[in-house]
């Protein structure tokens, strides 16, 4: 089981993110009012994926201590994107709030897979599925992004209860700093 | 590949945790500060249904022409007549009532109609077509070191939607907007087009002006200007009941030539405080400030949107405007300038709510009774209350002969109001209600209301406040036998 989650979960996680991205465009473009503000909100996202890819690195903490929060996070900001129900007037601001703390999550995320060894296992598996999954939706003919977004945000928060509940579980026999690389600078 | 230690603590710079949180710290602060106040979407629209500035009567329309030569104008008049098709002339469409369109009507988009013909620096005049704005004119005129004699506050509007309406601002010596045309090229109704100045014996500017688009397109006018003056702000806190004294003596002692003031909506001082705001003059001239451009609009908004909240909140809106007003005293500002009021942060785009303006005309001399009136007649704390009123400026309008239907038969005090209600049947019955009693009250103090804004009035208001609306009409029907030029706002009071 704990094979299962730590191999499965990240690949859930990175294709869903990449298939959830062209509704979450979607999304964003309505929520930003100009394009100069669109490619902001962008911007905002990846400077702070950068500080959560360099915290990662930094960290004290075992790593693993933080991904079932981390995933969690992500869902929990999916499915606000997905709900919200705001006047225009705030939209704006807290678009940008989600994009800095999703990019915190995803660039402390990605720092932590690359360094898992089902990393590159997963990579081929990463790309076919995306494609495979893309062909498929472009069958779908509901193009709300609402709707995707939001079983997109429950599923990351599964996946985080799950790897939480099996981290918990494994704790005893979980060796610390398995797969991860000494920081060289 | 090696690397030098000088290179390597190169790279780690941007790397450090705290390089990166401060560059994200920062980031987000700039992107905050900038995001862009939503503007309302309104507008000339083929494929749904347009609308202007507060989108309250939304309404098909045959097509949209976007004015180009003179000719071509011309010549949709007289199909137009010969068709018995409808016309309506639209510039920045921020009338509140319809003006601008009608059901299936041919709208003529005036807005690239906007050339600047000729400035007169010797005699101190501009010939400019009616689709310019006064923001294109102020940018044409300022480097002579010349500014416009009559302005609304704001510089966003078309000259040509301004003088159908016979807007009104901030200046105090010059009387109405009217008064400032001193030659108008008109495409009549019947498709002829003619240059008359203010002797023309058939009267075209007193139904032009204050017209509302029903007389024809007015294509270029000349305007007299003056000298860009440098003014001196003073700023000062009053009483209501202090007003009307306070105003008399600014006009007998002819050193301020701008004036405005605002009346507190704020449940603790509600009617009973207001500030007001003189352009003193200091004898300079200026031919080099720039213009200013609009800046914190969003913090504007923030500070409206806090006062908007009602309560306790507008006292603290209340508070600051008065604190924001103390800090100008003794500013020095260009007449441009003063002529060059900012507007985006009035912004308000709440689905199922509307922000409108109405204006109420009362003459000087009653002000104190009137506003005693309305202190009893309105709630001082509108917080739970769906009909909101969010500001009240006060502005002078002179005595108006130069148009027929006249707001100010008098000198007058013009109080804009800002209110906010809701969009559902009951809502806006409710404010129709509230509206109309307010216009009784007004009307028995001698005064009236303003025309651009949406049509809350009854029929019968309309006819008592404007008793030259018979002439008005028959008028209209003379010189425009085949009703070409039509609006919402002519439909409802006239038809
Ligand atoms: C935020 C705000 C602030 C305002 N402040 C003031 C103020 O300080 N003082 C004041 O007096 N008013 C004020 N108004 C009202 C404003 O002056 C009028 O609504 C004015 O008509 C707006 O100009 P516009 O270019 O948007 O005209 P539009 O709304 O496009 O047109 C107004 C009328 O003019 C007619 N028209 C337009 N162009 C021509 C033309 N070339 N020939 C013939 N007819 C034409 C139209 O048919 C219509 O009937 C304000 C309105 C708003 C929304």
């Amino acid at each position: 089981m704990k094979i299962l989650s730590e191999r499965y979960v990240p690949l859930v996680v990175t294709v869903g993110q990449v298939v959830i991205f062209p509704y979450y465009i979607l999304w964003l473009k309505e929520a930003s009012l100009t394009f100069t503000l669109f490619t902001w909100l962008f911007a905002a996202f990846s400077f702070s994926a950068a500080l959560g890819y360099r915290l990662f690195q930094a960290r004290k903490k075992p790593a693993i201590s933080f991904i079932p929060f981390l995933y969690m996070g992500m869902g929990g900001i999916y499915l606000l994107v997905g709900n919200i129900s705001t006047s225009f007037e705030v939209l704006p601001y807290l678009t940008l709030i989600f994009q800095v703390i999703l990019g915190f999550l995803q660039g402390y995320h990605h720092a932590w897979h690359i360094m898992q060894n089902t990393f590159r296992l997963h990579a081929i598996n990463h790309y076919l599925l995306v494609g495979m999954i893309m062909v498929g939706l472009s069958f779908v003919k509901i193009i709300s992004p609402a709707i995707f977004i939001t079983v997109f945000g429950t599923i990351l928060f599964i996946c985080g209860l799950v790897f939480l509940f099996k981290k918990n579980k494994d704790s005893v026999i979980f060796k610390l700093g398995d797969n991860e690389e000494t920081e060289v600078e | 590949m090696e690397t030098s230690p000088r290179n390597n603590k190169k790279q780690s710079i941007h790397k450090n945790p705290w390089f990166l949180g401060t560059l994200v710290c920062i980031f987000v602060i700039s992107v905050l500060v900038n995001i862009p106040v939503e503007k309302r979407k309104y507008g000339l629209t083929q494929s749904s249904l347009t609308t202007d500035y507060t989108s309250l009567l939304p309404e098909r329309i045959d097509r949209i022409v976007k004015a180009g030569s003179r000719t071509e104008l011309q010549k949709i008049v007289k199909e137009a007549n010969e068709n018995r098709q409808q016309i309506s002339i639209a510039g920045l469409q921020h009338s509140q009532g319809g003006h601008t369109y009608y059901k299936d009507s041919i709208v003529l988009d005036m807005k690239t109609f906007n050339k600047i013909l000729k400035i007169d620096k010797q005699h101190k005049t501009i010939k400019v077509e009616t689709g310019a704005t006064w923001e294109d004119v102020q940018e044409a005129i300022q480097p002579y070191g010349l500014a416009l004699k009559v302005t609304q506050s704001q510089s966003i509007f078309t000259i040509g939607g301004s003088l159908s309406v016979n807007a009104h601002g901030r200046d105090i010596t010059f009387g109405p907007m009217a008064g400032t045309v001193r030659e108008m090229t008109i495409l009549t109704p019947t498709g002829d087009i003619k240059t008359v100045t203010r002797n023309d014996s058939e009267e075209w500017m007193k139904y032009v002006f204050g017209g509302y688009g029903l007389f024809g397109v007015i294509l270029d006018v000349t305007l007299e200007l003056t000298e860009n003056d440098v003014y001196t702000i003073h700023t000062e806190e009053l009483k209501t009941n202090e007003y009307e004294a306070y105003f008399s003596n600014l006009l007998r002692n002819d050193g301020t030539s701008m004036h405005y003031a605002r009346v507190s909506v704020a449940p603790h001082s509600f009617l009973n405080e207001m500030y007001v705001i003189d352009y003193k003059n200091t004898g300079k001239k200026d031919h080099q400030t720039e213009l200013k451009k609009e800046r914190g609009a969003r913090f504007g908004k923030l500070a409206l949107d806090i006062g908007r909240q009602g309560g306790a909140l507008e006292d603290l809106f209340w508070e600051n405007q008065k604190l924001l007003i103390k800090s100008l005293d003794g500013d020095e500002i260009t007449r441009n300038n003063a002529m060059r009021g900012n507007s985006a942060f009035m912004e308000f785009t709440k689905p199922g709510r509307v922000e409108v303006l109405q204006e109420f005309f009362v003459p000087v001399a009653q002000f104190e009774e009137y506003i005693s009136d309305l202190r009893r007649f309105l709630p001082s704390n509108d917080k739970n209350e769906d009909f909101k009123i969010h500001n009240i400026t006060v502005r002078y309008a002179a005595k108006d002969d130069y148009t027929y239907l006249n707001y100010a038969k008098g000198d007058m005090f013009g109080l804009v109001i800002l209110i906010q209600h809701g969009l559902k049947e009951k809502e806006i019955d409710h404010a129709k209600a509230i509206i109309q009693g307010w216009t009784d009250l007004t009307l028995k103090h001698g005064g009236g209301y303003y025309l651009p804004y949406y049509q809350y009035q009854t029929i019968e208001q309309f006819r008592k406040i404007y008793p030259s609306w018979e002439m008005f009409h028959e008028e209209k029907i003379k010189r425009d036998p085949n009703g070409v030029f039509q609006n919402i706002f002519y439909d409802y009071y006239f038809e």
